[in-house]
């Protein structure tokens, strides 16, 4: 097992217009990619409750060309609105870095 | 079309600044178009709301003022998208404003076409009374009511009048808010470039020096489109674009990576290839448009919610720290019996409390909730229905957040280690986007009106 934080090249998130927060785990090599990819770690089951939304709301997107998956939940707070804390959304990877998945 | 259609971006956000070597070498490589666009939603709702800039005059003068410069030299148009961050007419105007000074100051006298895509209240209404405006994610339908409440509210134009303006032979372009891409796409599509790949470059150098290394903040961006296929180079000579960078792109900001929406159509890029074709260019191919049916323009709109007074004080006392949560109830109950006797009412105001070091970036999501602490940042944040009342609530809960006991208190002289003087900080009205919504057109330049600048 390991954590996306250490396998990965980027992990980040950012604001896909005021109502979705994006993230994007990119990886170096295609061999370390392909593994996330296909382990089934990243799924909207594990991936909901760090978000705190359900299964069905998030969206979870290969992107081969680029060796990245993305990963698209509704904020929880609409950016800029009363009660958002990060109004790009650019701190909120945290949890995704900390993921664990079945590859070394 | 046979002849390469060349355009060049100059920064990712006018007033994010680019480097005049990377300038001047793309001026060199006689580009058809000079642009730039000035717009994001993502410093909040705000900036459309006041109908103000996120950058500074002084940066977007320098910016717009190389570009006319050079554009007007060489007989280049030069295109503004969503002008001073929003692209609402008072936005729209700040930048005339600016670009009247530039014109002044360097004896130039353009041929300036504005192009404006604030809406009215009243024809907004009138679509959401006709069923022509849907939600554009997780947001309630859009009612009436809703658009009494806004500030402003700005139409996300697709390429049309960008082709008008050219059509009617404007050397600067001055716009509202338009999706990024059609500034863009505008210029060869009315040359008969493939749609796809003219939607695919226009997406690409929106964001400018994104898409090169290395990274230096923004800089100038080279799109040259071909028959079958296009190339991306920076301006800048000791910098280069790379198939990672380029092919990455699509993935920024869009919730997903292989079809992006326009108003007429839908890029699709999930069978593109890129390819290395020296160290500073890459080649793009396989891009697709999808037209629609409909045509749609985006729509946003801001709401004001209030005004904010803020306060921040760091807190070092060990003791107060390990029951802080409960002191923050104590000093809430406090607060309101102290703005009580004011006239304030718990409704006429919010209080937020954020505890920099302790979960104030995640809050209930924080994964290392439990972390040790040894110093907290204390944010106070007072949104009052009105300016008076959010200075009166943010005072009071400032001497109470100082002076208000504790179990175990030894630090009894005060609480807080407030950085300045004056320590309240008066933001001023505040805004929610309130429209994040899609509205179908009869017509491209329904939304649209356009104007020569007179100089």
């Amino acid at each position: 097992m390991a954590k996306l934080r250490d396998i990965a090249r980027v992990v980040r998130g950012k604001n896909a217009g005021a109502l979705y927060l994006t993230l994007d785990v990119m990886f170096e090599d295609d061999e370390t990619y392909r593994k996330v990819r296909d382990c089934g770690a990243i799924n909207p089951r594990a991936i909901a409750p760090l978000y705190g939304v359900t299964d069905n709301e998030v969206a979870i997107i290969p992107f081969d060309m680029a060796k990245a998956i993305k990963i698209t939940v509704p904020r929880r707070v609409r950016s800029g609105s009363a009660g958002d804390t990060d109004v790009y959304g650019a701190q909120q990877h945290v949890p995704l870095m900390n993921l664990e998945v079945p590859v070394s | 079309m046979t002849t390469p259609i060349r355009l060049m971006a100059t920064s990712g956000i006018l007033g994010y600044g680019f480097t005049e070597e990377a300038f001047n070498q793309g001026l060199a490589m006689k580009p058809d178009l000079i642009a730039c666009d000035g717009g994001s939603s993502d410093p909040g709702p705000y900036y459309l709301g006041s109908g103000s800039a996120f950058v500074s005059r002084a940066a977007v003068k320098r910016d717009l003022g190389l570009m006319v410069a050079g554009g007007m030299a060489h007989g280049i148009p030069v295109m503004i998208g969503s002008a001073g961050g929003g692209g609402s007419d008072a936005q729209v105007d700040w930048t005339l404003d600016i670009l009247r000074e530039i014109c002044a100051e360097k004896g130039l006298k353009p041929k300036v076409r504005v192009i404006r895509t604030e809406q009215t209240k009243d024809a907004i209404k009138a679509k959401v009374r006709a069923g022509k405006v849907a939600p554009l994610g997780p947001i309630d339908d859009l009612t009436e009511a809703d658009v009494e409440d806004c500030s402003r509210i700005v139409a996300m134009m697709g390429p049309e009048a960008y082709q008008q303006a050219l059509a009617d032979g404007a050397d600067v372009v001055i716009a509202g808010r338009g999706t990024d891409a059609a500034l863009y796409a505008a210029l060869p599509l009315m040359k008969g470039a493939d749609p796809g790949l003219a939607w695919h470059v226009a997406k690409i150098i929106e964001c400018g020096a994104q898409v090169v290394e290395p990274r230096e903040g923004q800089d100038c961006v080279i799109g040259t489109i071909y028959d079958d296929h296009f190339t991306i180079e920076p301006g800048h000579p000791d910098r280069r674009s790379t198939v990672t960078r380029v092919s990455a792109h699509t993935l920024y900001e869009n919730p997903e990576p292989y079809r992006l929406k326009e108003p007429d159509g839908t890029l699709v890029t999930d069978k593109c290839g890129f390819e290395q074709l020296d160290e500073r260019t890459v080649k793009v191919w396989g891009s697709r448009y999808e037209p629609s049916d409909k045509y749609t323009v985006k729509l946003e709109g801001a709401k004001p919610l209030g005004y904010r007074t803020v306060f921040i004080a760091g807190v070092r006392d060990p003791i107060l720290i390990g029951i802080m949560d409960d002191f923050i109830e104590t000093c809430r109950g406090r607060i309101a019996r102290d703005v009580g006797v004011l006239g304030i009412k718990p409704e006429d105001y919010t209080l937020s409390v954020h505890q920099y070091g302790k979960n104030a970036v995640m809050g209930p999501l924080e994964p290392e909730a439990d972390a040790p602490i040894h110093e907290l940042g204390l944010l106070l944040d007072v949104l009052g229905r009105t300016e008076d009342i959010s200075r009166a609530v943010l005072a009071k809960a400032r001497y109470a957040f100082l002076h208000t006991d504790f179990p175990g208190r030894m630090c009894i002289s005060g609480n807080l280690a407030v950085p300045f003087s004056p320590s309240d900080m008066h933001v001023g009205p505040v805004y929610e986007f309130n429209i994040w919504h899609v509205m179908e057109c009869d017509d491209p330049m329904e939304p649209v009106r356009m104007e020569w600048l007179d100089l």
